[in-house]
């Protein structure tokens, strides 16, 4: 498919777009405050623009996907998808409570730590790998593997563990790991998952725009067949976004083991929409070679602002997934109509 | 005879590019009219054109009196006029029943279901018709090339065509097949039908056509007869190009040691008993017909085709084959033949582009991207090639075609090496863009580097090598010095016919 021939150039056109994203933020906020603040009964704060709710509503709960929807985002670059993330998240997330479930209560944190990192990442880590290695060592289509994997992951998240939650009854978490870390409040917020969602996007952005892996990345996608008559690795490169994607599965299910203190088998369950809408809001491109780190966590903003629009403005849950299905269409929409006016403007 | 088919003054452009110029030829009926070109002539253009698949832009079309304006295969049909083609599109999965009776079948039952009876009986109708039997409940995807086509010409036939048009029928049949395929041409002749038999064989030209037409560049330049055709007659009005009289600089240095030297270079079904050797400073043209293996060695050559076998040695080291990386180490380039599909990637910008083949050196700390080193390389052959862009960030789409090939080729100049496969470097370049990068090939070559030029544009072939291969059908059919190398020696090398030149 031919892409638009303005004359632009690339990096800076995707800055036009993340700017266009933080517009729709800022629209998306200050229509949410104007209700917030005429929702508000006399003498209390604005019932969304306050601290409360812009932490706890609307920031702590995009941080998980946020941080998948980063390593996603470097799979549909190279034109794939990713749909097992979900099931990751939970294997991830089992994993690490089985693993700490062992542990005293008062466990010391240079023991709990290291054990609550690795054992989920290295899950994570493990199933990504499987899924690149069958997308790129049997050349099979990455929607239907990771289809497939997605129900093998979440079948094992359901078979290995002994109870449906964990830890199991009567038995808690070390707090090294939970309150004194994930739950670690500062000024009244507990910024952890937050920190740790903007340090995946930091990661994210600088395995994209400063790697020679970010560059192999964008050209697999760009033109799969052009790369390899380059020289580029492309089996090799298709096979650790994948693993990349995977890690930030997990990464996703460690914060939420530590933020809840349990993990359950529907852990994470329904996630993989809601990450790709976010990269696909976020101006990811499906057919490949487009996407950004910033694009990912502002597309996830946008997709967080409305579900907690939905609570502010006291709509009926059900109605949350119509109006998430709408963003993705209108996102894709918008997408095409500027790529249409940049080709017009482009043959004048 | 008055004329039954009749082409006037018809063009054709393809985005920019002029397929056919003003052809204007005529038919008779019941006569098997042969066309004849090089590739790129326009041959099958035309046949397309009065099968319906290409609208021309001007000119007039009379079947039998009646002027037509084709906008669809349809409605060549409903006129009359079938088409054999060249690449068979069937649905592979389904049988040979269900193809050939595809948008027509039989139905029972008020229409809901399918008449499996009627549509077997059809189809064994339609292809004893041509006099042939094949079990028609078999999946297309079990049958032979050469009985693909028989379904093909079977499904034509069965439209009771007037007129049909074979557009290069044996380009994927053995000569046993091939042979059949004649003997069902000249009974579908003895028939009654008109026929028009597209090809660039002169063999199988001279034993079926009553008369054939030559096109040379979309323009019409004669016909000849039956009694008339003989090789040289059809040879000298193929040619008639002016030559460009640039004299490659290259060959005022000796060639220097040999760089690539290949032996028994084999691909099952692509090509086979492959040798020769490219000395440095030389530029070996590889001449031949579209699909006669020169890709093919190249891309072999170049790591791309994991079932290549024989011995290839690159400055006297041996180099595993199947490995684009030991390629690239050993110091191999390829511009490849497809410029949009594998020589860039067009969403990027020129800079990335030129980068792609030195990202392994333009890097700092191991992973990260040497930005200042990848600038500074990249705009330096941006503005050694005279790249005409908008800026070293404008992505490569937005580029002409001759610009775009610049930056495949400061690709691998960026990258240097010992050896750069240029194919089909000017296709589809502008006159002024193809000057410029044949100088720059004759420079790559005068700075002591090896090339091997793919090109099926004979001028630049011949005027640009130290010494020409000739390709025909996965094998050398033989070498000419560049003194020796003529439009017609050359030509006579491809086509088959190799009497020596009188």
């Amino acid at each position: 498919m031919s892409q638009p021939t303005s004359a632009k150039p690339a990096a800076r056109r995707s800055l036009a777009q993340e700017v266009g994203l933080a517009l729709v933020v800022i629209v998306l906020a200050t229509i949410l405050a104007g209700y917030g603040w005429h929702d508000a009964a006399p003498g209390r704060p604005n019932t969304f623009l306050n601290f409360d709710n812009l932490v706890d509503g609307v920031a702590t709960p995009m941080s998980y996907y946020a941080i998948m929807a980063v390593g996603l985002t470097v799979v549909i670059i190279t034109g794939g998808i990713d749909i097992s993330v979900g099931s990751i998240m939970a294997l991830a997330a089992l994993g690490g409570a089985t693993a700490l479930q062992g542990l005293p209560l008062d466990a010391p944190a240079w023991q709990v730590l290291p054990i609550a990192f690795a054992v989920p990442l290295l899950i994570g880590l493990v199933c990504g790998l499987v899924n690149g290695a069958l997308i790129v060592g049997l050349n099979l289509h990455p929607f239907i593997v990771t289809l497939g994997t997605m129900s093998i992951f979440r079948g094992l998240a359901n078979v290995l563990p002994a109870q449906k939650t964990l830890p199991a009854a009567g038995k808690r978490l070390p707090e090294a790991f939970t309150t004194d870390f994930m739950r670690l409040e500062f000024f009244g917020i507990q910024p952890l998952p937050l920190i740790i969602m903007l340090g995946c996007v930091a990661i994210g952005w600088f395995y994209l725009r400063l790697m020679i892996a970010g560059r192999e990345t964008y050209a697999v996608g760009g033109n799969e067949e052009a790369a390899r008559f380059s020289g580029l690795r492309v089996n090799a490169i298709k096979l650790r976004t994948y693993a990349l994607s995977g890690l930030c599965a997990s990464i996703a299910g460690m914060v939420s083991l530590g933020r809840f203190g349990t993990a359950s088998t529907s852990t994470g369950t329904g996630y993989e929409l809601t990450v790709i809408a976010a990269a696909v809001v976020g101006g990811a491109s499906l057919a490949g070679g487009k996407g950004t780190a910033l694009g990912a966590l502002l597309g996830t903003l946008i997709i967080a602002l409305i579900e907690n629009g939905i609570l502010i403005l006291r709509l009926a849950q059900e109605y949350r997934l119509i109006i998430i299905g709408l963003a993705i269409v209108v996102a894709v929409a918008l997408e095409r109509l500027s790529h249409h006016l940049r080709q017009r403007r482009a043959s004048r | 005879m008055s004329a039954f088919v009749q082409f006037h003054d018809i063009t054709k452009t393809f985005g920019g590019v002029t397929a056919l110029s003003g052809v204007s030829l005529s038919l008779t009926r019941g006569e098997c009219h042969g066309l004849m070109g090089e590739n790129g002539a326009g041959k099958s253009t035309l046949g397309k054109v009065l099968a319906g698949i290409h609208k021309p832009d001007s000119g007039e079309l009379v079947i039998d009196g009646q002027t037509h304006a084709f906008g669809s295969p349809r409605d060549a049909l409903a006129a009359g006029v079938a088409m054999v083609h060249q690449e068979l599109a069937f649905c592979p999965d389904l049988s040979v029943a269900e193809n050939l009776c595809l948008g027509r079948y039989p139905r029972r039952a008020g229409g809901l279901l399918l008449d499996h009876v009627l549509m077997k009986r059809r189809a064994e109708e339609l292809l004893s018709a041509i006099g042939v039997a094949l079990d028609v409940s078999r999946p297309m995807s079990e049958l032979s090339t050469a009985q693909e086509q028989l379904v093909q010409i079977a499904a034509a036939v069965g439209t009771n065509p007037q007129i049909l048009v074979f557009d290069e029928p044996t380009s994927s049949l053995s000569a046993t097949d091939a042979d059949a395929l004649f003997l069902l041409i000249e009974d579908l002749k003895k028939r009654g039908l008109t026929l028009i038999y597209v090809s660039h064989r002169m063999p199988e030209l001279f034993r079926l056509c009553d008369r054939m037409s030559i096109l040379r560049d979309g323009r019409y330049v004669g016909t000849l007869k039956k009694e008339e055709m003989t090789h040289d007659a059809v040879v000298q009005m193929m040619i008639g190009r002016s030559v460009s009289d640039y004299y490659p600089r290259h060959l005022e240095t000796a060639p220097g040691d040999t760089v690539l030297s290949v032996r028994d270079l084999a691909s099952p079904g692509k090509f086979s008993d492959v040798t020769f050797s490219v000395r440095a400073g030389e530029i070996v043209g590889f001449a031949g017909l579209v699909g006669s293996g020169r890709s093919e060695i190249a891309q072999a050559i170049f790591g791309l085709d994991s079932r290549a076998t024989g011995r290839v040695a690159l400055d006297g080291q041996p180099l595993a084959l199947g490995s684009v990386k030991a390629s690239l180490a050993a110091g191999v380039g390829l511009v490849p033949e497809d410029r949009k599909r594998q020589g860039c990637v067009l969403g990027m910008s020129c800079q990335a582009n030129i980068s792609m083949a030195i990202l392994d050196r333009v890097r700092r700390l191991a992973f990260l991207l040497d930005r200042p080193a990848e600038i500074s390389v990249s705009s330096d052959y941006f503005q050694r090639l005279q790249i005409k862009a908008a800026s070293l960030d404008a992505p490569v789409n937005s580029l002409s075609g001759g610009n775009q090939q610049k930056v495949v080729l400061a690709k691998w100049l960026a990258r240097g090496g010992r050896l750069l496969i240029v194919d089909e470097p000017t296709r589809g370049v502008d006159v002024g863009a193809k000057a410029a990068i044949h100088q720059l090939i004759d420079e790559l070559a005068r700075s002591g580097m090896a090339v091997i030029l793919i090109s099926s544009e004979l001028p630049e072939v011949i005027n640009l090598s130290t010494r020409i291969l000739v390709m025909r059908e996965g094998r050398i059919a033989g070498e000419l010095t560049r003194a020796e190398a003529t439009q017609e020696s050359v030509l006579r090398f491809m086509t088959g016919i190799e009497r020596s030149a009188a």
